[in-house]
């Protein structure tokens, strides 16, 4: 349990949050406020927060703990699992995302493919959501239970107090914001515990000697590049194909809750600024979450388990002060995953469920309303799910895994309708609902196709692969799309220069 | 400059301002555990993460009053 002034800045910090998104309130006035932020917001809070909600604390502690466990090899995640996808990002798909004046990725499938398609990919994406609203407000629970000493249903409640208020009136902006000043505080914080971590190693080169040092399971700790034959979930070959072609272009480009935040700037040149100063600031971030685990393994060799790795260093090596401060940047990772999934999930049934299939004319103000509803009963949703998170352990690990089915089809229709006149609609539906199939049997029968423990990167690709196939193959044997429809939603060279016209 | 761009320019001081606030009274608190720590490297480390995030925080609060205040000026003329 923290102590004195931990404790208090930890408690400050919770408060103090609430007041920051409260005072965003103001700023919203219409759906447009609420779900893109009125259209305003810089590059530079915009690209902190992707950031920020792409490395929540889950995964702060899981790539520490995986770093523990099998070296330097997981960094690909942060780099070429990352940095090319972003560029990718912003110099092709963005720009029409936010010439189309889209809330939502699947309200582009729409057009380009058929309304199918679009719902398809957009309850996929809510139940996605919902499931793991349950899950990060356990773990934000066992959190505070741990470091305070609060029962867990108070925990709970509080979490969902803070996170509820200023997400129901403040809206995206305010998830933004409280981004920025999360993202402030964890890099200060990650590299304090860098700097004091190296001195209590005795510098890097006597940490590189130490670990090499340790045994033939850390003999590869400082491969980046691991052998495809390697029993990490690591190989070159996933990282190459699964990660850096598949994942990581399909969660940069294809996820709702990254790339709505690119649709919150102000103009087309901050849409593309964010996505291009988020990928400079993600470079940093295996510095701050692997050399931790890197360290952990000399400071505290004997974990039992790798997650514990970033909390005992914080709690060992920070000093007071700091050690509140990361917490309370953890706890707020916590609270700004649950905030991005609410107001994401309440963008994409307010804009493709509801306003398409319920109420299509309403007013603005209905749809600003039925947002707000609609993040209130997710929060209850979330709430009373979370226990479940405590009977089932691997609960979140097979929300993920259920989410990699779903990224490699996904990423081959956005792929082909940005680049390809020809793909048609039918083509796109039954790419998306094949792939998913084909990706859900792999995972079954996965024993008789790969040899290691966790072959999600294999299915990503191969999911991908064979979604972009039958996406072609059906196109050619359909009626393709009028130049017309196709008018701003596939590739053209213009969409490289100044030209607004497409 | 069209109103638009006013509004919007008047937003982003105001957040600024409110998150400068914010980030800057965290690094006084962090200035403050100095207090707490008992080597001499800690006690660094307390400081220049608290002066850090005061100038953060100052700074925004720098730019977004000035921000607001060249707005108004325009606004006068």
């Amino acid at each position: 349990m923290l102590s004195g002034i931990d404790y208090f800045i930890v408690i400050a910090y919770i408060i103090g949050m609430l007041l920051l998104g409260l005072y965003f309130k103001k700023f919203v006035n219409s759906s447009e406020d609420y779900f893109l932020g009125g259209k305003s917001l810089p590059f530079w809070a915009i690209g902190m927060s992707i950031v920020v909600s792409d490395i929540g604390a889950l995964d702060f502690v899981g790539v520490s703990g995986q770093a523990y466990r099998y070296g330097v090899s997981v960094g690909n995640f942060d780099w070429v699992g990352s940095v090319p996808a972003m560029l990718l990002a912003a110099f092709i798909f963005i720009p029409y995302f936010w010439r189309g004046g889209m809330y939502t990725i699947p309200e582009y499938l729409g057009r380009r493919y058929n309304k199918s398609v679009r719902t398809i990919a957009s309850v996929t994406w809510i139940l996605f959501f919902a499931l793991d609203l349950g899950v990060l407000f356990w773990a934000s629970a066992v959190l505070l239970n741990v470091l305070m000493g609060w029962p867990i249903w108070i925990s709970i409640l509080s979490t969902a107090g803070v996170v509820g208020l200023y997400t129901y009136f403040g809206g995206i902006t305010a998830v933004i914001m409280t981004d920025v000043v999360q993202m402030i505080i964890m890099f200060i914080g990650g590299f304090a515990l860098v700097f004091l971590g190296l001195h209590a190693v005795g510098g890097w080169e006597n940490m590189v000697e130490k670990i090499s040092t340790m045994g033939p399971e850390y003999q590869s700790h400082f491969d980046i590049i691991q052998p495809s034959d390697t029993k990490s979930p690591f190989p070159w070959t996933g990282i190459l194909f699964g990660l850096t072609f598949v994942m990581a272009n399909a969660y940069m480009i294809g996820n709702q809750s990254i790339v709505q935040r690119c649709l919150t700037a102000k103009n087309e040149w901050h849409a593309k600024a964010s996505m291009i100063f988020g990928s400079a600031l993600k470079m940093f971030i295996p510095i701050l979450v692997l050399f931790p685990g890197l360290m952990a393994v000399v400071v505290h060799p004997d974990l039992a388990d790798g997650d514990q790795a970033l909390p005992m260093m914080i709690k060992s090596i920070l000093p007071p002060g700091l050690v509140g401060l990361m917490f309370a940047a953890f706890f707020a990772g916590l609270m700004s995953s649950v905030d991005s999934l609410l107001n994401s999930t309440a963008t994409l049934f307010t804009k493709d469920i509801y306003q398409p299939f319920i109420k299509k004319d309403a007013d603005d103000k209905h749809y600003l309303k039925v947002g707000q509803i609609t993040t209130l009963v997710l929060l209850i949703f979330g709430v009373a799910t979370s226990p479940i998170s405590s009977d089932f352990p691997g609960i979140y690990v097979a929300i993920q895994t259920f989410m990699s089915y779903f990224q490699g089809p996904l990423f081959a229709i956005l792929l082909l309708g940005i680049f390809w006149k020809r793909t048609t609609q039918w083509g796109g539906l039954s790419a998306l609902v094949i792939g998913i199939a084909f990706a859900v049997f792999l995972n079954v029968f996965k024993e008789h196709f790969f040899h290691i423990e966790d072959p999600f990167l294999y299915i990503s690709w191969w999911s991908f692969l064979v979604g972009f196939v039958i996406n072609v193959v059906v196109s050619l044997m359909t009626k393709k799309h009028s130049e017309d429809d196709l008018k701003g939603l596939v590739f053209s060279s213009k969409i490289l220069t100044k030209n607004k016209s497409l | 400059m069209d109103k638009i761009d006013i509004i919007n320019k008047r937003k982003t001081a105001k957040i600024n301002n409110a998150l400068g606030v914010f980030i800057a009274l965290f690094g006084l608190i962090v200035l403050a555990a100095m207090a707490y720590t008992e080597t001499s490297v800690q006690l660094l480390t307390d400081m220049v993460a608290g002066l850090v995030l005061v100038s953060i925080g100052g700074g925004m609060i720098w730019v977004s009053r000035r921000s607001i205040k060249k707005m108004e000026s325009e606004n006068e003329q």
